[in-house]
């Protein structure tokens, strides 16, 4: 029976790398993991700076720059809800009746 | 780690530097790219070689060995010195090949179906004045399906042995030793069939 000798052959290989591609290839590559190294960079730096900001305004929520807290207004001062009495005054008949229809409506 | 360890250039001019050496700067960002260039010089060639054996143009061994260099800075820290610097590179070439091979299949067809297509290819990239019984060699290799083609050309050309082999395929060793013992039979009866 025929048989071929394989070990026998040549390793070459029938095609050509073209000349400097390695060169070429490996300035290709190093070019790329540098845009890609700077982009990560960037991505960090970009990550660390919101998050900074996300903590600097929830710090600012509640500490008022001039120590004073925020100001949110008191309802359960009566004198700062004067003016609304005087607005319920001054109020037409069908403008209450309005009110009076929305206040059952939402329960209050 | 010192300098002058990661750059030595025997008298011949082949890179000596270690792989453990390697490894170590590739893990360690300031010197990534200095990694790369060392990997490129040592492997780069034998890398290119087991790629376009796989895929044979050119241009898709040149997109794949491209897209394996990125990886391995992508995914650098994955290595494990466990196993040798050399089979994780041939295992990530070895994977963007056929991540190559199955993009051209489709969903109709299996990365075993493009044999033909493939040995088409063959005779377009050696040209005319190729050696007939290497024109007829890759052939035969283009025609294997593809576990038989990788342990084919991985033993035959890069004289690796069954354990780097299983290391990189990921097969046991006695699949793999089938696997070339079908592979080498296909091709002799493929070379005398067709010679003149």
């Amino acid at each position: 029976m025929k048989d071929f000798d394989l070990e026998g052959l040549s390793r070459e290989m029938p095609y050509k790398m073209p000349e400097h591609f390695l060169d070429d290839m490996t300035e290709r590559v190093v070019s790329q993991i540098g845009k890609q190294r700077k982009q990560n960079r960037e991505r960090k730096i970009v990550a660390l700076f919101a998050s900074a900001a996300s903590v600097a305004a929830v710090a600012l929520l509640f500490i008022h720059p001039f120590g004073g807290g925020l100001d949110i207004p008191d309802y359960e001062n009566i004198s700062q809800c004067a003016s609304i009495d005087e607005l319920f005054q001054n109020m037409t008949a069908d403008e209450l009746g309005v009110y009076s229809m929305m206040s059952n409506y939402y329960g209050n | 780690m010192k300098r002058e360890e990661s750059n030595i250039v025997n008298s011949q001019g082949s890179l000596t530097v270690s792989d453990e050496s390697i490894a170590r700067l590739l893990c360690d960002d300031s010197h990534v790219e200095e990694a790369v260039r060392l990997i490129m010089k040592k492997y780069g060639e034998p890398l290119y070689w087991h790629i376009r054996r796989m895929v044979v143009a050119h241009d898709d061994a040149e997109d794949c060995l491209q897209e394996t260099m990125i990886n391995v800075y992508k995914y650098r820290s994955t290595y494990s010195n466990e196993y040798p610097l050399s089979s994780w590179l041939y295992k990530i070439a070895t994977n963007e090949s056929l991540k190559l091979l199955k993009n051209r299949a489709g969903f109709t067809m299996s990365v075993d179906d493009l044999g033909d297509s493939l040995k088409d290819s063959v005779r377009e990239e050696a040209g005319p004045n190729a050696d007939e019984t290497l024109v007829l060699l890759q052939e035969a290799i283009a025609l294997l399906p593809a576990k038989q083609k990788m342990v084919f050309n991985l033993r035959y050309y890069d004289d690796k042995s069954y354990e780097e082999i299983h290391q990189i395929v990921g097969d046991s060793v006695n699949t793999l030793k089938t696997n070339y013992h079908y592979a080498v039979q296909k091709i002799k009866d493929y070379i005398l069939e067709h010679q003149l």
